[in-house]
């Protein structure tokens, strides 16, 4: 066994060149970023491999009158629409929820809601609670202190002292006002005694670090102009680069290589004009997301690993919960300006968070009042809608509703089902010939009572606020941005393909540090856990470097 | 680059009228120059959908266009798609349609660090009602 040491005291007899790193990141994401830091702070040599590039706020459109009819091109949620080299296609056709996801430097995080919630403790212990899914290998109290790292590097401005969370539940930032639109929403859950809360979000309320201070333009799931949202590039990035990280950009990783011994050696990484290389590596750290680390996985077959690599248990890209977005949508007869941000999140709920046997499902769901975009997002004719309901003077009536609705957003818990997985495709393939994959995915049956509850309950809550009309939208095209769950950590090979500080078990000197990792959904937005989970993974390996397997 | 002639012109401002018509105290699409000026602008903007504005005239040429439309919208999706997105979204830019709508669009509001936060009034409730948080230990219960 070699170990693995600090570059400064590593043998260099071993590697006279200098060209092993001593770790390697494939995604440059805020999981990748935030494993960068640790490392480089460390004394680490850190290569990262990203497909896309660095990109720049300045370049976005949102800002600008026009930004809603570019947001749906260059900027569009979904990679099979923006069809840039960078992005890899997904075939959606047996899935109930298409895909959202951005690759870059900051990854989706370019193009997130910045909704920052933590896990909850029972999350931590379903199975134990409500008899289903799974317990993770770790608990809330465990992972706590790395929700407070995370939530400094992405300067969370937020309200402490949330009555859901357990004390201390602290935000670095102050919160942003909840404007009329929270206030609106706010009176209607007082009237019916709910939980509601002000807004968390990876939006700074004020300058901090690189990121600029928000100034609200509400625009913050299409690309912030300002440069203030949370986008791992600049919560990370710029100082792990600036530190002694070796960022390469337009690198598709193909393969991770393993030797004789089924030690992790590096990567075959592809670049923008088609030459291959090998970028080795003592240890290999997967942050590619809840696809791109299973697709990486099951790519990289072998003799020795037929089944895709780290699979012995059968269970790489199984379970994918990618949380599809309901909407309860209320119109009211005043003026609420509800574009105004930051969008991101005016308040939040978590009245019905926990299991209540009596609905008839377990779990529950986080609901965000979110802000409601302009014209072109609500206008009925750009959706489905028939000509004579979607356009004429029908679509002029239902126009008026701008700025006069509010929007709950509803994301509820998706049960774990090893049926909803990530396959590499048979046909499809990225623009470098590398396959790409298909998403199985459907709604459970759980999954379907939660959400239709819980859409009911929340058109409830908009009548109690003053809402003349109420609609929903069940699922939200586009809205699975959430991809969990597909390499699992647990203290079980068999029924995982992690340990608990996201050390494949097959792989010794193979990591993962994504949402990948989620043993369960829980029903909140999963940035912070997945810093989180990051952070910790990266202390851990730091710790127990002198013990890490590494190929000789 | 001009991608259209009149004669595609009379045909787009006849559609487009049909999806936004003068009603409701609203200007019809080509009132508004969705057909023509803001037409060009979009598709300036978005190159690519020019291809699918043409595509629909050629469809709806010497056709009933509320037909021709229908037949569109459930035959061919993307020219449908298309057309409808490059009409609203020129639509859309005009800026009395947005005064009309009450529409400001992205306006800069820095926050007043001195500010008294606007929730404090509406908290008293939630905060009196204590912890809801379930803990591990219990099957249940809040802590």
């Amino acid at each position: 066994m070699i170990a693995l040491v600090s570059h400064k005291g590593m043998n260099r007899a071993e590697d006279p060149d200098g060209t092993i790193a001593d770790v390697l990141i494939v995604g440059a994401g805020p999981a990748g970023g935030m494993a960068a830091k640790h490392l480089v702070a460390a004394g680490l040599s850190v290569v990262c491999l990203e497909q896309g590039d660095w990109e720049s706020s300045d370049r976005l459109p949102t800002g600008r009158p026009e930004g809603e009819l570019m947001a749906r091109q260059r900027w569009h949620w979904s990679p099979n629409q923006r069809e840039r080299e960078a992005d890899y296609p997904i075939d959606e056709s047996e899935s109930d929820v298409g895909i959202t996801m951005y690759n870059a430097v900051g990854g989706s995080t370019w193009l997130w809601g910045a909704h920052w919630h933590r896990l909850t403790p029972s999350d931590f212990a379903v199975r134990s609670l409500d008899g289903v899914a799974d317990d993770w290998p770790i608990t809330y109290a465990e992972l706590e202190p790395f929700y407070e790292e995370a939530e400094l590097a992405m300067g969370v401005s937020g309200l402490s002292g949330d009555p859901a969370y357990p004390a201390p539940h602290r935000h670095p930032l102050p919160p942003f006002p909840i404007g009329k639109a929270g206030r609106k929403a706010a009176e209607g859950m007082n009237r019916l005694g709910w939980h509601w809360w002000p807004g968390s979000n990876g939006i700074p309320s004020r300058p901090h670090g690189h990121l600029a201070a928000c100034v609200r333009l509400g625009v913050c799931s299409k690309g912030c102009p300002e440069g203030a949202k949370a986008v791992a590039d600049k919560a990370y990035w710029i100082d792990a680069t600036a530190s002694g990280a070796r960022l390469i950009t337009g690198a598709r990783v193909r393969e991770i290589t393993t030797d004789s011994a089924g030690l992790a050696t590096g990567a075959i990484w592809i670049d923008r004009s088609g030459e291959e290389h090998h970028q080795r590596a003592r240890v290999v750290i997967l942050c590619a997301n809840g696809i791109g680390t299973a697709r990486l996985l099951l790519l990289s077959k072998s003799a020795r690993f037929p089944d895709g690599l780290a699979n012995s248990s059968g269970l790489v890209g199984r379970n994918f919960m990618p949380h599809p977005i309901s909407v309860a949508v209320g119109v009211f007869d005043e003026q609420l300006e509800s574009w105004i941000g930051p969008g991101g999140i005016a308040i939040y709920s978590m009245q019905f968070y926990e299991t209540d046997r009596l609905r008839g499902f377990v779990r529950g769901a986080k609901w965000s009042l979110s802000t409601g975009g302009g014209p072109l997002s609500i206008h009925p004719g750009l959706g489905r809608a028939s000509l004579e309901r979607g356009w004429g003077a029908a679509a002029h009536q239902k126009m008026r509703r701008l700025g006069h609705s509010l929007s709950w957003a509803i994301c509820g818990e998706t049960l774990p089902d090893p049926e909803n997985r990530i396959t590499l495709h048979d046909e499809l393939s990225d623009c470098d010939g590398v396959p790409s994959v298909k998403v199985h995915f459907r709604v459970g049956e759980n999954d379907r009572a939660l959400r239709d509850w819980h859409i009911e309950r929340a058109r409830e809550s908009l009548v109690a606020a003053g809402a003349v009309e109420t609609l929903s939208i069940p699922v939200l095209p586009n809205s699975g941005g959430h991809m969990l769950g597909t390499a699992r950590m647990g203290n079980d090979p068999a029924t995982s393909v992690t340990d608990r500080w996201g050390r494949t078990h097959d792989v010794p000197n193979l990591y993962i540090f994504d949402g990948s990792l989620f043993v369960t959904s829980g029903g909140v937005n999963p940035t912070a856990t997945i810093c989180a989970l990051a952070a910790r993974g990266a202390r851990h390996l730091i710790a127990a470097r002198r013990d890490q397997k590494v190929a000789a | 680059m001009n991608w259209f002639k009149e004669d595609d012109r009379a045909v787009i401002r006849a559609l487009a009228d049909i999806l936004i018509p003068d009603a409701e105290g609203m200007p019809s699409a080509s009132a508004a120059g969705a057909a023509d000026e803001l037409l060009d602008r979009v598709v300036q903007l978005r190159a690519d959908l020019a291809p699918r504005v043409l595509a629909a005239v050629r469809f709806a040429r010497g056709k009933d266009h509320r037909a021709a439309l229908e037949e569109l919208r459930t035959h061919d999706s993307e020219t449908w798609q298309g057309f409808c997105l490059a009409i609203a979204g020129g639509y859309y830019l005009f800026d009395d349609v947005r005064a009309l709508l009450g529409y400001t669009g992205p306006e800069r509001r820095p926050v007043d660090p001195e500010a008294a936060p606007d929730f404090t009034d509406l908290l008293a409730p939630v905060l009196a009602r204590g912890p809801i948080w379930r803990a591990p230990r219990t099957t249940g219960e809040a802590p």
